[in-house]
């Protein structure tokens, strides 16, 4: 039991031993966090670090920056980040902290507990006027005539301009702003039959710099008059499905006519084949004849009845 | 006649160097984002002028200074604005709240680079007495009151000073 007790406790503190804590002046000190560097794509920055281990501990960082104002004339000022103060990932999302064009310092530190580290600051100031800009996914669609663009949302930052023009030799290129929203937007109102090309880039007044055209998309727009053997086929398509329609109508009617309302036979003893003036006509004769035979008054009478 | 003919043509340069003068300051000042600045001035309005408590005093005195300025005291009088805000204003306020902090931030960083950007395009921008005597009239005013309630008041006042650049830089870029 006592040995048991004792091999737990030389496992704790070898554990403890494996922590990867400086001792300096018998206080613990968490290592600061190494290789801060920026990245940044289309206006949005993201700073990034070395993450600090420890084992089966969470790390937290806190973020601070200090624009190029504070370190001219507050160098003690340092801001807290929107974002990341703190966090619990290696990496930072500082595009809500940059918002001038203008140089920033920035600086990380981790902490555990109690403990926390020293500040490791970014080597180089980052400015957003370095922030690399890509030409923008663009999509070209028609609406009967209407030659409609679809741009990528960068961000309210950002600002297209968007050169189109009509594919054939010597054809002036135009030039639109565009601000990107939820709907296309409508270039222009195209000529049927003819091809149009369009082609699009970026610009960010804030650092005032283009991104490179995207690659330039053309499209073909239908002719106006339909080819004279598809209207045929459509006329005639038309017609026989119109035919096939009105057929299928009457025999309906037909077949509802003859389930509600049945055509009932008469039989052959009561089906009437000679005219009436005949029958009137045989009824004489049958009197004459009686008369001749000398018959009474009547018996001629009850024969009649 | 030789006489009136060359003070119409001084006339006439003049005129073209005056309006040159003033489109100069608006090209200088077309990649400024002063919808973004206005923005994060709206932010913290309310706080920052729940804290002045000199309601009926103001620095910026804009009937005195701002309205009255001809087009070609606007480059000697912006400039002298945006160093009143970046040496004097931001400097003497200071703030506790990270929130608001951010946006003084924001809107420090702002200036510095519109002055940055003014000094490269408009070398010379020479000062009349107009000029100076508005700016002057502004520093007065902020030296009367204690620093920092005249930092307070004088945050309070950007959006007019924001409007005023707004107005003279407005009209050959695409708003923003």
């Amino acid at each position: 039991m006592v040995l048991e007790e004792i091999k737990i406790n030389l496992i704790m503190w070898f554990s403890y031993a494996l922590i990867p804590c400086l001792f300096v002046d018998g206080v613990a000190v968490l290592p600061a966090p190494q290789n801060l560097s920026v990245q940044s794509t289309n206006m949005k920055h993201v700073l990034t670090w070395s993450p600090v281990i420890v084992p089966e501990e969470i790390i937290h960082y806190s973020v601070e920056y200090q624009g190029e104002y504070e370190s001219l004339y507050m160098s003690h000022i340092w801001i807290p980040s929107s974002w990341c103060s703190p966090t619990q990932r290696p990496e930072c999302d500082i595009t809500e902290d940059i918002t001038a064009t203008v140089s920033y310092s920035l600086r990380v530190r981790a902490t555990l507990g109690s403990l926390t580290s020293a500040w490791s600051t970014l080597k180089h100031r980052f400015n957003q006027n370095s922030t690399i800009l890509t030409p923008p996914g663009m999509e070209i669609t028609m609406d009967g005539f209407h030659l409609l663009i679809k741009l990528e949302d960068l961000g309210p930052h950002f600002e297209f301009f968007v050169s189109y023009w009509r594919r054939e030799p010597g054809a002036k290129e135009h030039v639109k702003v565009v601000r990107p929203g939820v709907l296309p937007v409508y270039l222009e109102t195209v000529e049927p039959g003819a091809a149009y090309c369009v082609k699009a880039r970026t610009f960010v007044k804030a650092i005032g710099r283009h991104s490179a055209f995207s690659q330039t998309e053309c499209v073909k727009v239908q002719g106006e008059a339909l080819p004279l053997v598809l209207a045929l086929f459509t006329f005639v398509g038309f017609v026989l499905i119109l035919g096939v329609a009105l057929l299928s109508v009457w025999k309906m009617g037909q077949l509802l006519r003859h389930s509600c309302c049945p055509v009932v036979m008469l039989p052959d003893t009561l089906k009437i084949t000679n005219s009436p003036q005949k029958l009137i006509s045989c009824r004489k004769e049958e009197v004459e004849a009686c008369v001749t035979s000398g018959l009474s008054s009547e018996e001629l009478l009850k024969a009649w009845i | 006649m030789k006489a009136l003919c060359v003070s119409l043509c001084l006339l006439g340069a003049g005129l073209f160097l005056c309006s040159a003068h003033t489109r100069g300051l608006r090209r200088c000042l077309i990649s400024m984002n002063l919808h973004h600045m206005e923005d994060s001035f709206r932010g913290i309005k309310a706080a920052i002028q729940a804290k002045d408590t000199f309601q009926n005093v103001t620095i910026l005195s804009p009937s005195e200074t701002l309205h009255g300025i001809k087009p070609l005291d606007v480059c000697c009088v912006t400039k002298n604005l945006l160093a009143f805000y970046v040496d004097r204003v931001f400097k003497d306020h200071q703030e506790l709240n990270p929130q608001i902090m951010r946006k003084i931030s924001s809107l420090a960083n702002s200036f510095l680079y519109m002055q940055k950007t003014l000094q490269q395009c408009q070398k010379l921008c020479h000062c009349r007495q107009e000029a100076t005597n508005a700016t002057r009239i502004i520093h007065d005013n902020y030296d009367q009151l204690e620093v920092r309630s005249a930092a307070i008041k004088s945050l309070g006042e950007l959006d007019v000073f924001l409007a005023w650049i707004d107005k003279h830089h407005r009209g050959t870029s695409a708003a923003s």
